[in-house]
């Protein structure tokens, strides 16, 4: 057979791309607009990108409820995928506000950043619908690098170079890693696509090799979404990054990760589960654990979100320990505990990040002692800040409290009561340091009283998070009717 | 597909090339090679005899298990080693030795070395070597394309249409940020 009889036309479903075609035109409108817009004028890359990113959505909605495949199985459009897909351009929009302000006065490569944060943005969409190891692999490259350069923005800034330069190292070590894994996981089953991987690989789960291939790819998520003991990058690298960059990384990068980890364990390794469920325990209850104790001693806001978002994976990690395709139903409440509380956590974190940025904007601090009586100087920033802590910490009326609850209820009908302890006693904990910052923002005075304007764009972006966390609190079944119809 | 791995592949190709020379060193190679790879890693049988001699029925030498394969690698390795300090011993007990100061200097045949190890490059000679970039992956996909562009048709004339615009952006970028202009 020759290379022109191998080499097949494929029947490409055009719709079911459509998401992802759009936003990578929106990207490179984007960069071409910039190369033509005259100095002055360059900020209209960030209403340029908005309209790309809900173009974008407009394409997720029009799918809504279909179920297709194309390109031979690689994508697959389901509500899981829809539901992730929508989840990273709410991101895209909230991260867009949050830097407006923020990159016009720094003048900080404006055109560019914006490109990169839509190419960033586009591999979470390519990664939400892929069912292949190495449509899989390149999305998630597609989430890291350009982030790595949007991490390095502030060229004059030391910090953001270091930032930059770690995340650049712990991200090419844990690609090699994850690529030797999905090597071997290729060299055993003979296939890269999920479903052929699932149903080869069962009759091989004695093998030592299996084991070794599954731990390696999880090593290399393990990386992306910082967990224990692989989470030394993080707090630096969003502390030196400009701080929209910190929340990008925060939440968009580490949901890709977790995205593709969900789908990797849920779809492909499921037979295995025994062997490398164990694994999972041990990552979740160091990641919570580690993550908190050591947030409790941190005096920056960025750091402590930083920490924060560490222990935050930890809680999503314990649905991975869940798995057991043995029983389907305690099965499918784990991936739809894992889903309300990825969905959750992207909101409420950004709200937070979104609240420093604007402290940030007007004192030019990020340290907490700063925050003393913020409530005296911008009650609705406070309000607001305070709302998004609640939420991260898992108290009602936030709709965090319910992400927590999920996992926990998923956990104690899977039978695995210590990881239900464990997860119990470090919300105690996180608890401490949410509310210690609450208190300095409403007990302790300031020591300058100068009020604080906060700009409409930001005051409008964190509202409607903190109105849609509250709304979610109240009537939960918006998401978990979603999560509840997106099984992989 | 781990017990047909590529390692066996090229050890059967390897026995097949020397097996039709038939050669006499390269023989006592092969054994010196296969022979103790077969003895580690099948420590339970017995040796077997040298199969690419034996032309008809060869059972294959090299073990089918997955990680004992690394065992003929680890053997290649150590004999190439070897084979680079024999030859190098050997040439130096039978070449004359008549040392003068030009065979000391760092290019025996070149122009004499001038100035430090540390020289400084011009840093827009990293920028043409990043837009080499974008043309060579527009080759490495276009040379496939060209192939069979005749059976895929309008679909795909289109499609690489689209492939060559976006990297022609890149290019448009370059030219727009002055970086084609050498200051």
């Amino acid at each position: 057979m020759d290379l022109a009889q191998a080499i097949a036309q494929p029947s490409v479903d055009w719709h079911a791309l459509s998401p992802d075609i759009v936003l990578a035109a929106a990207a490179c409108m984007v960069l071409i607009a910039d190369l033509f817009l005259p100095e002055e004028s360059k900020w209209l890359a960030m209403p340029l990108s908005a309209a790309g990113i809900l173009g974008t959505l407009a394409a997720v909605v029009s799918l809504a409820g279909e179920h297709r495949t194309t390109l031979g199985g690689a994508v697959e459009i389901d509500t899981f995928a829809l539901v992730f897909k929508g989840l990273f351009c709410v991101i895209g929009l909230i991260v867009l506000a949050m830097s407006f302000g923020y990159f016009r006065s720094g003048r900080y490569y404006q055109g560019e950043y914006y490109f990169l944060m839509l190419c960033s943005l586009l591999g979470g969409v390519v990664i939400s619908s892929a069912r292949e190891l190495v449509t899989l692999f390149i999305a998630l490259e597609l989430i890291s690098i350009p982030a790595i350069i949007m991490t390095a923005l502030r060229k004059a800034d030391v910090k953001s170079n270091e930032a930059a330069l770690k995340f650049f190292l712990f991200s090419v070590l844990s690609t090699a890693v994850m690529l030797y894994g999905m090597s071997l996981v290729y060299g055993i089953t003979g296939s890269t696509k999920l479903d052929e991987i699932r149903s080869s690989i069962a009759s091989s789960a004695d093998e030592p090799l299996v084991v070794l291939s599954v731990i390696f790819v999880v090593i290399g998520f393990a990386f992306k979404i910082s967990a224990v003991p692989f989470h030394f990058w993080a707090p630096d690298t969003y502390e030196g990054a400009p701080s929209p960059v910190a929340a990008f990384l925060s939440t968009a990068s580490k949901i890709g990760g977790f995205v593709g980890l969900l789908v990797l364990m849920f779809r492909a390794f499921p037979e295995v589960a025994d062997t490398w469920r164990p694994a999972f325990a041990v990552l979740a209850t160091l990641t919570m654990t580690v993550g908190n104790l050591i947030a409790l001693r941190q005096q920056h806001i960025i750091r402590l979100l930083a920490y924060s978002g560490i222990a935050q994976s930890g809680y999503v990690l314990v649905t991975l320990a869940l798995i057991d395709p043995s029983r389907p139903e305690a099965n499918a409440q784990a991936l739809e505990s894992a889903i309300v509380y990825l969905v959750i956590y992207g909101i409420m974190d950004l709200g937070a990040f979104a609240a420093a940025v604007a402290f940030a904007r007007k004192t030019g601090t990020y340290f907490l002692s700063d925050y003393a009586g913020l409530w005296r100087r911008s009650p609705v920033l406070a309000t607001l800040m305070a709302g998004f802590l609640l939420s991260l910490a898992g108290t009602p009326p936030m709709a965090g409290a319910w992400a927590k609850l999920f996992v926990f209820a998923a956990a104690i009908n899977s039978e695995v009561y210590w990881l239900a302890a464990v997860m119990g006693v470090n919300a105690v904990i996180a608890a401490w340091y949410y509310l210690a910052v609450v208190k300095r923002m409403f007990l302790d005075s300031p020591e300058v009283d100068e009020p604080i304007e906060v700009p409409y764009l930001l005051r409008a972006t964190m509202g409607v998070a903190a109105f849609a966390l509250l709304a979610v609190f109240i009537y939960p079944a918006f998401i978990t009717s979603l999560a509840d119809r997106s099984l992989l | 597909m781990p017990d047909s791995g590529v390692f066996e592949y090229l050890a059967a190709g390897l026995r097949g090339a020397v097996s039709r020379t038939n050669a006499l060193p390269n023989c006592a190679f092969c054994v010196l090679v296969f022979g103790l790879s077969a003895t580690l890693s099948y420590p339970r049988g017995s040796p077997r005899s040298c199969s690419h001699i034996a032309t008809s029925g060869a059972v294959p030498a090299v073990p089918r298990d997955y990680f004992s394969q690394y065992i003929t690698i680890g053997i290649f390795v150590l004999v190439g080693l070897g084979l680079v300090g024999v030859t190098l011993q050997l040439a130096r007990l039978v070449r004359p030795n008549v040392p003068t100061r030009e065979k000391y200097t760092t290019y025996e045949s070149g122009i004499d070395p001038i100035g430090r190890g540390w020289t400084q490059t011009n840093v827009r000679y990293y920028i043409f070597a990043l837009l080499f970039v974008i043309f060579d992956v527009e080759a490495v996909f276009l040379f496939p394309w060209a192939i069979v562009f005749e059976r895929l048709g309008t679909q795909a004339f289109i499609e690489m249409l689209i492939f060559i615009a976006i990297l022609a952006f890149a290019l448009l970028y370059a030219i727009r940020k002055k970086m084609l202009e050498w200051l």
